[in-house]
């Protein structure tokens, strides 16, 4: 059995992992409401890969002839008062937005995680530091905070990325410590200390499992509220230059033409919504699912 | 009345339209400017200029009196303009004066100006903005509104309202018509906008926002006026250094704009298309369509990049304030060149960033809003002139520099109108902006009210003949 497991161990980990998915999209889908978010979330991820062989124009194509039409065959979503296709621009925005806001919290996540099995494992001074520290920046509001940060680095896609990382790093580190701190008093963390593993080893080995069903469902919840502050940073002018089909600065565009061209503005708004709900619903759901596997 | 928020109270401060506006109602200009840009009386009621253009008579009315009572004099007149062009004060209006040699009181209700050089558009200048006749020795111009004006100022709270009553002493008769005005400050023009729609003001200056107008166009009991004017949009690329310091690149991107598309999209077809000078169709009897503007030519203008170096495309930043429709047109302008192989990256700033410290100056090309004057000397001075204090493009050409200074200081009508041809000229063939467009200024008033006319500047509007039917 050993024996075997070894020779074939590529495949037979890919398999694993492949079952465990099944496995794991099953329960996902099990309740209707993750299974609409799930779907939702795989849509817009697959609009953001495919988005440039989808959209039937460019970002920023203007045909003049076409300017302030309302949703047809020909524009899906209309044009806005610069003769751009609404629905291409929208396909387009997916990925600029979901990369954004998904980077900016994978690396909040990852940070966050290694912060907060730091700090909740080893207590003490390092732990009473960076947890006023980050009671402080909790204590201003997120998009104030992203507002100072970005005044201060400067606006680009990169400073976007940084200050998400920045506003969301001290939440997921509170989270996993308080994980740790209820794990790492037990008996299997004392015994697996006593045999002389290392640091990092009960960290990461024997820990960090536990940590791992409340990290998925935090990183899916900061997910979406990175969209939220993408998207919002973007309305605000900061952060994005236009033309970008940054969904956030087209509302902001379309806004002033409310009354004439409603589909310019009810388009990428309503984008937005749909794809927080359902990455929303997909945290949900993960947590649910995760629930059931413990 | 919506507006936005007044800073600045002492006229020889104000710049923003509702600033003036404000000002405009409470004082008087010695001389006015009309909604057709001619001069017109206001407290001079007549006035005589030597045959050498050195001196100038004003006869002002009689029975004038400031709010406080006092009569106005000449002296206040002297005192007024002294303070204007006091070198000493900084003022922004010490260099338009500076020509001035003399100002004299020459009787009770008679001034003397006295001109270093002539100067053929000295009423327009005696007209300035922050012109208005202020008591002499007055040191709270900030704060206390004391002036000869329509209307007195009853209670100013800044970031809140400034409310007006008919000043009843007024030297003209049956004037003001209103009873009074409230400038209610609304820093979000959007916010204006639905005060309207929600019965809350009367009135709404839109300035040149297009998407404001037609979004109030079909607005029940809304009258909507629009007026052209000179302020345009000016694209510029410094002619100083690389890539603008090749001619051939300005021709480029002038062949790869399309001026009937912007003048579509971005004004929506209101205002007048441009031809890259920045004398418009206001100014009749200069403005000359008799030098074609180039035909948009893709294939053209990217020859001629190729010519100039730039076979693999040429990438500028195209910095530009985001107000106005200046966002709008950088876009149209980013699409556009694109198709000959400029590739713009667009840089949106706040006002206060992209004039900041000079910036505006600095940078390679670059959106500039300019408003509207009454005579289009302005222009060609502060920006186009060799030595012109806001020579953003940093151009500099011998031939337009000679015809820019007879315009400026020849007395003959029929001089000034063929320099200014020729002008025209140059500009089409190699000068450093593109002007696409020429906007024009919006407002929206309650139609209960009548004899309302907008100025080219809109705070110079004048409301002491508007009067209101009904209720």
């Amino acid at each position: 059995m050993t024996v075997t497991l070894k020779v074939s161990r590529a495949p037979g980990a890919a398999l694993i992992w492949g079952r465990r998915l099944a496995c794991f999209f099953k329960r996902l889908y099990a309740k209707p409401l993750s299974a609409i978010g799930t779907t939702i979330s795989l849509i817009f991820l697959l609009i953001a890969l495919a988005g440039p062989l989808i959209a039937p124009y460019g970002e920023n194509e203007i045909v003049a002839s076409d300017a302030r039409q309302p949703p047809s065959t020909q524009h899906w979503f209309g044009t806005d008062n610069l003769g751009r296709d609404v629905f291409s621009r929208v396909v387009l925005g997916a990925r600029q937005i979901l990369v954004l806001s998904g980077l900016g919290a994978f690396l909040a996540v990852v940070s966050g995680a290694f912060l907060g099995l730091l700090s909740g494992y080893r207590g003490g001074w390092i732990d009473e530091g960076l947890m006023r520290f980050f009671d402080s920046l909790l204590a201003l509001p997120a998009l104030l905070l992203a507002l100072v940060l970005l005044g201060t680095i400067g606006h680009s896609t990169f400073s976007v990325v940084l200050v998400i990382v920045i506003v969301y790093t001290p939440i997921v580190t509170r989270v996993v410590r308080s994980v740790v701190l209820s794990v790492k008093s037990k008996g299997f963390v004392e015994a697996a200390r006593l045999q002389g593993e290392s640091q990092a080893r009960l960290l990461f080995r024997e820990i960090f499992p536990f940590v791992l069903p409340a990290l998925a469902v935090e990183a899916a919840l900061r997910f979406s509220y990175a969209i939220f502050l993408v998207a919002s940073l973007g309305f605000l002018g900061v952060g994005v230059q236009p033309p970008n089909p940054n969904w956030g600065l087209m509302v902001k565009e379309a806004r002033n033409y409310v009354d004439q061209l409603p589909w310019a503005l009810y388009f990428p708004a309503g984008a937005i919504s749909i794809v927080i709900i359902g990455v929303n619903l997909t945290a949900d759901g993960l947590k649910r699912a995760w629930q059931a596997a413990d | 009345m919506a507006m936005q928020p007044i800073v600045q109270a002492d006229p020889a401060f104000i710049s923003s339209d509702p600033e003036v506006l404000v000002a405009n109602h409470v004082y008087d200009y010695l001389i006015d400017i009309t909604a057709d840009n001619t001069i017109a009386p206001r407290l001079a009621v007549d006035w005589d200029a030597s045959d050498d253009g050195l001196l100038y008579v004003f006869t002002l009315a009689k029975g004038v009196t400031f709010h406080d009572g006092t009569p106005l004099t000449a002296a206040d007149v002297v005192w007024t303009f002294d303070r204007l062009r006091d070198p000493d004060l900084g003022l922004p209006t010490k260099d338009l004066y500076s020509n001035i040699d003399r100002i004299e009181a020459t009787g009770k209700l008679e001034v003397t100006f006295t001109l270093k050089e002539p100067n053929p558009f000295f009423l327009f200048d005696l007209s300035d903005n922050h012109a208005l006749i202020l008591k002499a020795g007055t040191t709270d111009a900030g704060t206390r509104f004391n002036g000869t004006g329509p209307f007195k100022v009853i209670s100013y709270n800044p970031e809140d309202r400034i409310v007006l009553e008919a000043n009843s002493n007024y030297f003209i008769p049956d004037q003001p018509k209103l009873a009074g005005l409230e400038f209610i400050f609304f820093p979000d023009q959007v916010a204006q906008v639905e005060a309207l729609r929600g019965g809350q003001v009367d009135m709404v200056f839109l300035a040149s926002s297009v998407e404001l107008y037609s979004s109030l166009q079909g607005e029940s009991g809304v009258m909507l006026v629009d007026v052209p004017t000179n302020q345009f949009d000016l694209v510029r690329l410094r002619a100083d250094r690389p890539p603008g310091n090749d001619p051939k690149v300005i021709q480029a991107l002038k062949l790869a704009t399309d001026r009937e598309a912007i003048y579509q999209l971005v004004v929506q077809g209101h205002g007048a298309i441009g031809r890259d000078s920045p004398i418009g169709p206001m100014y009749s009897q200069y403005y000359t369509e008799e030098f074609p503007v180039p035909e948009r030519n893709v294939e053209a203008a990217r020859q001629l990049l190729v010519a100039a170096g730039y076979a693999d495309g040429l990438n500028l930043e195209l910095h530009t304030p985001d107000t106005g429709n200046r966002p709008n047109l950088a876009q149209v302008l980013m699409a556009q060149w694109a198709e000959a192989g400029v590739n713009l990256e667009l840089v949106v700033e706040p006002e206060s960033v992209y004039y900041g410290d000079n910036g505006w100056l600095e940078v390679d090309l670059g959106i500039t809003g300019w408003g509207s004057r009454p005579y289009p000397q302005f222009y060609l001075d502060t920006m186009l002139a060799c030595d012109a204090v806001w020579n953003e493009s940093h151009f500099c050409d011998a031939e337009l520099d000679q015809y820019i200074q007879k315009a400026g200081t020849t007395m003959n009508e029929v001089a000034r109108a063929a320099a200014y041809k020729e002008i025209q000229r140059i500009l089409i063939e190699r000068g450093p902006v593109i002007i696409p467009y020429f906007s024009a200024q919006f407002t929206a008033i309650r139609d209960s009210f009548q004899g309302f006319v907008i100025k080219p500047f809109w705070g110079r509007t004048d409301l002491r003949l508007v009067s209101v039917s009904g209720n």
